[in-house]
C-alpha cells in the first residue's frame, strides 16, 4: 500500500485517495512503472511535439482550407468569416489555366525526378568505386545541392542569356545553330532551362541517399552473383536496385515533392512565362494570391496541389519502397 | 526565514520598486514608433530625400520615432498585403501608384480629404493627384508624376550618320542601323534600342505603351472601356512586333540590366525615367561623355504616376494625426524642392524647382517638358478602368503579345484576343 502511494506521487501524510479509484480509473491511473501502462509514458512524451506540429502545420492547414471555401479577395484574419462557398473550386476545375499548370507540373516532376534519379544513380555508383580522389570527388558532387537557388538560378540565367549568354556563344560557335536562341522567349526553351537548373540542383541529393544506400548493400550478395555467372546488368537489375528500394522510395519522393513545391527556381528564371508555358501549379497560386490579390482561390489552388501531393507520395512510397529481399 | 519566504519577499519588493520607477519613466514609456516601409531606403537619391523628412518629423515630434525599413520591391506588394491582412499595416503607407487601389478599393485606406481642407493643402496643379482619387475620394498624395526621356550614345548616332530621332520612324532606323556585329565574330554585340521584355508584366506594359500612344493608341478610354481592337492598336503592336522580330534590342532583359548595357555602350538608345540620368553617372567616363538625353522620339512620350503616400483608415485618431504632419511635411515646398534636387527630376508641387538645378540636373527643362506633355496628353501607365485588376490585365496583355511573337501572329488577331479578353475582367 505504501509503495502504490508513493507511485501515483502522493506525498507522505495526505490521505490516501481509496484503492479502488486508483485501479478502476483507466486514464487517470499513473502508476508507469506497471508494464500494461508503459505506452502511456511515451504518449505524455510526445504530447509537447503534438501541440507544436498541430499549431505550426494543423492550424494553417485548416485556415488555407476554411480560406479555400470562401468567396473572398483579401482574406483578413479577425474579420469575421464570409459564408462557405465552394465558388474557388468550381472555378478553379473550369478553368483552363488550372489543367494546364497541372500538366506543365506534372510533365516538371516527371522529367525533373527522372533525371535526377538516371544522373543521381550514375554518379552514386561511379562514387561507391574505389579510386584515387574519391573524398573530392565525392565533396565536388554535393556542391550544387549547397548553393542557394537563388544564386544558382542567377548564373543559370546568365549562362542562357538569349544575346549574351555562354550556351547559345557554344552552339553557334561549335554550328549546331545559326542563330541564338532566345531561350526565355519561346515556351519550350523556358522550360528546358527550367529543368536543366531543377536537375542541376536536385541530382546531388539522389546521388548523396543513393551512396549511402549503396555502402549498405552486403558485398556478399555481389559475390555470390559473380559465383552464378551473373553480368554486370544483371548484378544492377538483381541485386543494386532491389537492395536500395527502402531508399529510393522515400528519396524519389522527397525530389518529387521538392519539384511539385518549389517557387524560387520558376520565378527567378521565368516568372511562370512565357505564356504560362513554366506556371506551375505553386507559381500559379502565388500570382493568384499576391498578384491578383484573390487568396480564396489561391487557397482552393494550394488545397488541389496539398491533396494531389498527398496521394501521389502515398502511391510512390507503396510502389517503391518495398524491399524485395 | 525559510528559502521559499526569502524568494516570495524578493519578489514583492521587486514588483513594488518597478511599479515605483515604472511611474517616474513615464515618457520614456510614451515615445511612439511610426512604421514605414518602402523600397526607396537604399535608393541614392529618394533614400536621402525621405531621410531628410523623418529628420525634420523627429525634431517637430521628439516624442515619435519613425521606423523606416527597406523591403525589397520584388516581394513590396506581398509585404504590404500581408501586413494589412493580418491588421497591422505600417502607420505611414508608401506604395507603387498601381498597387494602391487594390487596398483603396478595401477601405483600408483613409479620405484625406478632410485633412487637406483642414490643412489648407493646395493641390492644385500637383501632378498626377487626380491618380489619387479612389471613388470619389483623395486616398493619397502622388509622390512622382514623370515623363519618359530618351539617352542615346552621341558617338554610335554620329559615326553612324544619324540625326537623334524625334519620330518613330526614325527611332526604327536609327535602331536598324546602330543593331550590329562591331567585331566580326558572328555575334551581334550592339543594338539599336534597349527594350525591357523581362521585368514583369507590369514594366512589359510600360514598355509597349510608348509605341502605343505614339500611334495615337490607348489601352481604355476615359470611361474605362477597353480599347485594345482598334486601327492605333494594331499599328502599335507591329511596331513592337518589328523591333522584336528584327533582333533590334537585346531579349529577355530586365529594365536594370537594360540600362547596365546602355551605359556599358552596348545599346544605342533607351527610353526611359528620369532615373535613368543617375544611373548614366555610373558609366565608365570615356562613355558617359558619349551618353545624351534628348526629347522620346514618340508624341506624346510616354508618361506615368509613379508612387504614393497614404495613411491606414483604421488606425486611432492620434496615430492619424502624426501621420498627417508626416504627409504634410512631405508636401510641404521647402521638401518637394529637396525632391527635385536629389531626384533630379520635377516634383510633383508646380513650381517647387530651387534656384540651382540647371547646375545639377542640366536636363531639367526636358524633363519638366515631357512631364507636362505626358500629362496634358492624359497618359498614365495605369489604364483607367482597370486599377484593381491591374496585374491581371498586364499579364493578359504581356501573354498575347509574347504569343504574337512565339506564333507569329497577325497584330490584328493578337489585337482582337486583347479585347475579348480584357472584355472578360
Amino acid at each position: 500500500m505504501a509503495r502504490q502511494t508513493a507511485d501515483i506521487g502522493i506525498a507522505r501524510g495526505s490521505s490516501p485517495p481509496p484503492v479502488a479509484s486508483i485501479y478502476r480509473s483507466r486514464w487517470f491511473d499513473f502508476n508507469l512503472s506497471r508494464p500494461g501502462n508503459q505506452h502511456k509514458l511515451g504518449y505524455i512524451l510526445l504530447l509537447p511535439a503534438l501541440l507544436l506540429i498541430a499549431a505550426i502545420i494543423a492550424y494553417p492547414l485548416i485556415l488555407s482550407i476554411d480560406l479555400s471555401l470562401q468567396d473572398v479577395k483579401i482574406a483578413r484574419i479577425g474579420s469575421g468569416d464570409q459564408p462557405w462557398t465552394l465558388v474557388n473550386y468550381q472555378r478553379l476545375f473550369a478553368s483552363a489555366e488550372f489543367w494546364h499548370s497541372c500538366w506543365v507540373t506534372i510533365r516538371l516532376v516527371l522529367l525533373v525526378t527522372t533525371s535526377c534519379f538516371i544522373i543521381g544513380m550514375g554518379t552514386a555508383l561511379l562514387l561507391n568505386q574505389v579510386f584515387k580522389g574519391r573524398k573530392l570527388a565525392r565533396l565536388l558532387i554535393a556542391i550544387p545541392w549547397a548553393i542557394p537557388e537563388v544564386v544558382a538560378v542567377i548564373g543559370f540565367w546568365w549562362i542562357f542569356d538569349s544575346s549574351f549568354g555562354v550556351v547559345n556563344w557554344t552552339l553557334v560557335t561549335l554550328g549546331i545553330v545559326e542563330r541564338p536562341i532566345a531561350w526565355f522567349s519561346s515556351g519550350a526553351g523556358a522550360f528546358f532551362v527550367v529543368t536543366v537548373v531543377m536537375v542541376w540542383k536536385g541530382y546531388p541529393f539522389v546521388s548523396i541517399m543513393l551512396l549511402a544506400g549503396l555502402q549498405s548493400i552486403p558485398e556478399e550478395f555481389y559475390e555470390a552473383a559473380r559465383v552464378d555467372g551473373a553480368t554486370a546488368w544483371q548484378r544492377f537489375l538483381n541485386i543494386t536496385l532491389p537492395c536500395l528500394s527502402p531508399v529510393l522510395g522515400p528519396t524519389l519522393v522527397l525530389v518529387m515533392l521538392w519539384v511539385f513545391r518549389d517557387f524560387s527556381v520558376i520565378y527567378v528564371l521565368t516568372q511562370g512565362g512565357p505564356i504560362n508555358a513554366t506556371e506551375t501549379l505553386g507559381i500559379m497560386t502565388y500570382e493568384q494570391a499576391f498578384s491578383f490579390f484573390k487568396m480564396g482561390y489561391a487557397a482552393a489552388i494550394g488545397v488541389v496541389t496539398l491533396v494531389i501531393c498527398a496521394v501521389a507520395a502515398r502511391f510512390m512510397v507503396r510502389r517503391v519502397a518495398q524491399p524485395l529481399y | 526565514m525559510t528559502l521559499r519566504s526569502l524568494t516570495t519577499r524578493l519578489s514583492l519588493s521587486a514588483a513594488v520598486a518597478a511599479l515605483a520607477f515604472g511611474a517616474d519613466t513615464g515618457p520614456v514609456a510614451a515615445q511612439e514608433t511610426l512604421r514605414m516601409l518602402s523600397w526607396q531606403v537604399e535608393d541614392p537619391a529618394y533614400g536621402p530625400w525621405w531621410r531628410g523628412i523623418i529628420e525634420e518629423f523627429e525634431a517637430v515630434h521628439p516624442d515619435v520615432t519613425i521606423e523606416f525599413t527597406n523591403v525589397p520591391r520584388d516581394s513590396y506588394a506581398d509585404q504590404m498585403t500581408t501586413l494589412f491582412a493580418s491588421g497591422s499595416p505600417p502607420e505611414i503607407v508608401h506604395l507603387a501608384s498601381f498597387e494602391y487601389p487594390n487596398f483603396a478599393e478595401l477601405g483600408w485606406l483613409e479620405n484625406l480629404d478632410p485633412w487637406i481642407e483642414e490643412a489648407g493643402l493646395d493641390l492644385d496643379g500637383w501632378a498626377g493627384q487626380g491618380k489619387c482619387e479612389w471613388n470619389g475620394d483623395t486616398v493619397c498624395l502622388m509622390l512622382l508624376y514623370f515623363g519618359t526621356i530618351n539617352a542615346y550614345n552621341e558617338a554610335m548616332f554620329e559615326e553612324a550618320g544619324l540625326k537623334v530621332p524625334t519620330t518613330y520612324e526614325e527611332h526604327l532606323e536609327a535602331a536598324r542601323a546602330l543593331t550590329k556585329d562591331t567585331d566580326g565574330d558572328g555575334f551581334i554585340d550592339q543594338y539599336g534600342v534597349g527594350l525591357s521584355t523581362a521585368g514583369g508584366p507590369g514594366q512589359y506594359l510600360s514598355e509597349v505603351l510608348s509605341y502605343v500612344v505614339d500611334a495615337g493608341g490607348n489601352w481604355s478610354n476615359e470611361q474605362g472601356e477597353p480599347t485594345l481592337d482598334t486601327p492605333e492598336m494594331i499599328e502599335a503592336l507591329t511596331r513592337w512586333k518589328t523591333l522584336i522580330s528584327e533582333n533590334l534590342t537585346p531579349l529577355d532583359l530586365a529594365s536594370g540590366d537594360v540600362r547596365q548595357l546602355f551605359i556599358e555602350g552596348k545599346i544605342a538608345q533607351r527610353v526611359d525615367g528620369p532615373w535613368l540620368y543617375g544611373i548614366m553617372q555610373n558609366a565608365e567616363p570615356e562613355i558617359l561623355a558619349q551618353l545624351k538625353l534628348a526629347a522620346p522620339p514618340f508624341h506624346p512620350p510616354m508618361g506615368g504616376s509613379s508612387n504614393i503616400i497614404a495613411m491606414p483608415s483604421e488606425i486611432d485618431d492620434a496615430t492619424k494625426q502624426l501621420v498627417w504632419d508626416f504627409i504634410e511635411i512631405t508636401a510641404s515646398e521647402e521638401q518637394q524642392r529637396k525632391f527635385a534636387e536629389l531626384g533630379a527630376s520635377p516634383a510633383p508641387m508646380p513650381g517647387a524647382v530651387p534656384d540651382d538645378i540647371e547646375a545639377s540636373v542640366p536636363h531639367f527643362d526636358l524633363l519638366v517638358e515631357t512631364m507636362n506633355e505626358a500629362a496634358e496628353a492624359g497618359v498614365d501607365r495605369m489604364p483607367t478602368g482597370f486599377e484593381v485588376n491591374f496585374n491581371e490585365f498586364s499579364k493578359m496583355i504581356q501573354e498575347e503579345i509574347q504569343r504574337m511573337l512565339i506564333d507569329d501572329l497577325d497584330p490584328a488577331e493578337t489585337a482582337a484576343r486583347m479585347q475579348e479578353r480584357a472584355a472578360a475582367l
